[in-house]
């Protein structure tokens, strides 16, 4: 037995070999017509096909030697103690400082337009970035809590966008009257999405969602009298401050910012205005998030992800629960969507597609489903990070996939997989034991 | 059974799947603080009586009457969720617990609908009026009294799916309790434990039964728990009744002994009897 087990923690060389030379094939197989033949144009339009042999061998060398990496490290990665990585050890150490993590990081996003290394460049990718947080906050409902894997959350996003974008247009309603509008109008496609998918799970309901965030994408491109298809909706009007506008001459008998704050005029402060409304809205998601997961529907919906026979047989209602959950998903994103409008002041439905979508869903299932904090970082890092390192677009892609196979290999629940009890015991008792 | 109204009547209740007939023709009753206990062989329809009793399967004939205190309800319309509603809780033969949910909040779920109220469909539990607060401090205090009762009352921040087997099963007990039921089934609670463990549960079986005084309804393999804690025990074999009566005119009763050892081990029990 104890030799078993000394031989199952020595690495197997012939074993990892064969492994990665398995691998090798593979990668082999997929890199001759991907990475192996370029094109280049030869002048008059005319496309011409040249071999990158070199590149290739360098990309299965690559896979060669890191999945032999790989096997070998198993075993001493199987002996330290299951998946008790040096990752989850520093992960363990900063569990109880994760408040104070998230403080400084409120306290960061206020002070940053202030901070003398800000400007509109900062601002935007700020502004950017809470956009993502705030759709994963609200995504992170339907799959981190509720367990339904929803592929076309963008569709809820796009609803808020142009219910804004036309409300405005037809009905001349402000930024303001127009917000809970849109929400509404997004929860009720919630709603409409959640009726004929209450019976599907997992995969089969990933698959009904993404043809749902399509349809949705397609009828904004084809309902020309309404939506004005793919040129789209332009002159949305931007936000006021309270009912003072931001705009260098103020209006006939009024105020705009500047002049009422008697400040001179600069453009930055609609910029910086439209970063802190995104940063509260974002905000009060989240707080709406942390609320509702201790009230018994948040219970009710983690409850379902579990198991949902249970949940039946304890006398919840599986539909109402689940349609709620995707109601109130929908309808953070439809917040973001019609504050994304008012920031662009132009859409159209090539804002909307489905690789949008994924982006939200990778920060939800990277960040850990579930977990707030996680949401956040994995934003930081597929947001900002592909913004940090333009230079490099060319390797963007690769980059992501090496994250993605980094993670899997390391952190298979998420970054932050932790999960924090609603309710606890113990703080009950030392509660009831004070006077 | 000499009561005019038993807690539970199933009459006639039958449960096709294609040709195979699961269930056929049953008629039992089950009473208030009593234990009744449904036994056979493997694949009598045991789990698929449940299955019919709380809302799983829609049986294709056959009533079930659940005498309520508001008056009968007829199990065989309503859906399973709003059985569970009308109190009668199950546990499952393959435990279905909440695993990456702690077990307080395991049992803070299974009291999901009056808390639900009490936060006024959530919009008293956003704000924390203090109604929603009373109601959330009796509901722990119910999980916290099950967890005593069950012997977890240590475990209660933990993760469910933590817990060792026999604990998960005590928990899945708890809280099928938690929704304060009329009727709790029990299918096969005691699978997988061993004698201590199995001797704990008949004391928490009697416990309910003489406490809480609800109907316990109870499929289970283990004889010692079976034969030592039921009032009356109903016997399948093949989706049809074989035998219904106290624990010891079941055991005598040659139609059961028959559908457990087969026809030939009989003569040579007898003859080790003669």
């Amino acid at each position: 037995m104890a030799a078993r087990l000394d031989r199952a923690r020595a690495p197997d060389l012939p074993g990892a070999a064969k492994e990665a030379f398995l691998a090798a094939i593979v990668a082999f197989v997929l890199a001759l017509p991907i990475i192996g033949l370029g094109t280049y144009d030869r002048g008059g339009g005319r496309l011409a096909v040249e071999p990158r042999w070199d590149w290739v061998a360098i990309g299965v060398a690559a896979v060669f030697g890191g999945r032999l990496l790989m096997a070998l490290t198993r075993p001493a990665r199987r002996a330290a103690g299951g998946r008790r990585s040096w990752v989850d050890r520093a992960g363990r150490a900063l569990r109880p400082i994760q408040p104070y993590i998230a403080l400084a990081g409120l306290l960061f996003a206020f002070v940053l337009p202030f901070m003398p290394f800000s400007n509109r460049y900062v601002m935007d990718i700020g502004t950017q970035l809470l956009i993502y947080v705030m759709l994963g906050w609200g995504l992170n409902i339907v799959v981190g809590l509720a367990g339904l894997l929803d592929l076309g959350y963008v569709a809820f996003y796009a609803v808020g966008a142009y219910s804004y974008a036309l409300a405005a247009q037809y009905l001349e309603l402000s930024f303001w009257v127009a917000l809970p509008i849109a929400g509404a109008l997004a929860a009720v496609f919630g709603v409409l999405l959640g009726f004929p998918v209450l019976r599907l799970r997992g995969d089969y309901l990933a698959i009904v969602t993404l043809g749902f965030g399509e349809m949705i994408r397609i009828v904004l491109v084809n309902w020309y009298p309404v939506t004005n298809g793919p040129d789209g909706l332009s002159g949305i009007p931007r936000p006021s401050f309270f009912g003072l506008p931001f705009a260098a001459s103020a209006p006939e008998g009024g105020n705009s910012f500047h002049t009422f704050f008697g400040l001179p005029y600069v453009p930055e402060h609609r910029v910086i205005f439209l970063y802190f409304l995104i940063l509260v809205l974002a905000l009060i998601t989240n707080l709406f998030t942390l609320r509702i997961r201790r009230l018994p529907v948040g219970r009710a919906w983690e409850a379902l992800r579990e198991d949902e026979i249970a949940c039946r047989s304890l006398g919840i209602n599986p539909t109402t629960t689940k349609l709620s959950a995707f109601a109130i998903g929908a309808a953070f994103a439809g917040f973001a969507g019609s504050f994304f409008a008012t920031r662009q002041g132009f859409i159209s439905p090539e804002s909307f597609t489905f690789i949008e979508s994924a982006t939200i869903l990778a920060i939800v299932v990277l960040g850990g489903m579930g977990s707030q904090m996680g949401v956040v970082i994995a934003a930081v890092v597929l947001v900002v990070l592909p913004e940090l390192i333009r230079e490099f677009a060319e390797f963007r892609m690769l980059v992501f996939g090496g994250a993605m196979v980094l993670i899997m290999i390391w952190r298979p629940h998420g970054l932050i997989a932790f999960r924090e009890p609603t309710v606890h015991l113990a703080a009950w008792r030392r509660a009831r034991a004070k006077p | 059974m000499t009561e005019a109204m038993p807690l539970l009547a199933v009459e006639r209740l039958t449960m096709r799947f294609g040709g195979l007939v699961a269930v056929g023709e049953l008629s039992f009753t089950a009473d208030s603080a009593a234990i009744t206990a449904i036994i056979g062989p493997n694949g009598a329809g045991k789990t698929t009586v449940f299955n019919c009793l709380t809302g799983f399967y829609k049986p294709t004939a056959g009533r079930m009457t659940l005498n309520t205190a508001a008056g009968p309800r007829y199990l065989e319309r309503i859906d399973g969720f709003r059985i569970a509603r009308l109190g009668v809780a199950r546990t499952f033969q393959n435990i279905r617990l909440f695993p990456r949910m702690s077990v307080l909040e395991n049992l803070i779920v299974a009291q999901h609908n009056g808390l639900m109220r009490a936060s006024l469909f959530s919009v008293a539990g956003l704000f924390g009026l203090p109604r929603y607060r009373r109601a959330e401090r009796a509901a722990v205090a119910l999980a916290e009294h099950w967890l005593e009762r069950v012997g977890l009352a240590e475990q209660g921040d933990i993760d469910a799916g933590a817990l060792p087997y026999g604990a998960q099963r005590r928990l899945e007990v708890a809280r099928a309790m938690c929704t304060r039921p009329i009727v709790l089934c029990l299918d096969e609670p005691a699978a997988g434990l061993n004698p201590r463990e199995s001797a704990e549960l008949s004391e928490l079986l009697l416990g309910i039964r003489d406490g809480e005084r609800i109907g316990v309804l109870l499929i289970e393999h283990d004889m010692s728990v079976v034969m030592g804690i039921s009032d009356h025990v109903v016997v399948l074999d093949y989706g049809r009744k074989i035998a219904d009566g106290t624990a010891t005119a079941v055991r005598n009763d040659p139609n059961v002994v028959r559908a457990y050892l087969g026809e030939d081990e009989i003569s040579s029990l007898a003859e080790v009897a003669g």
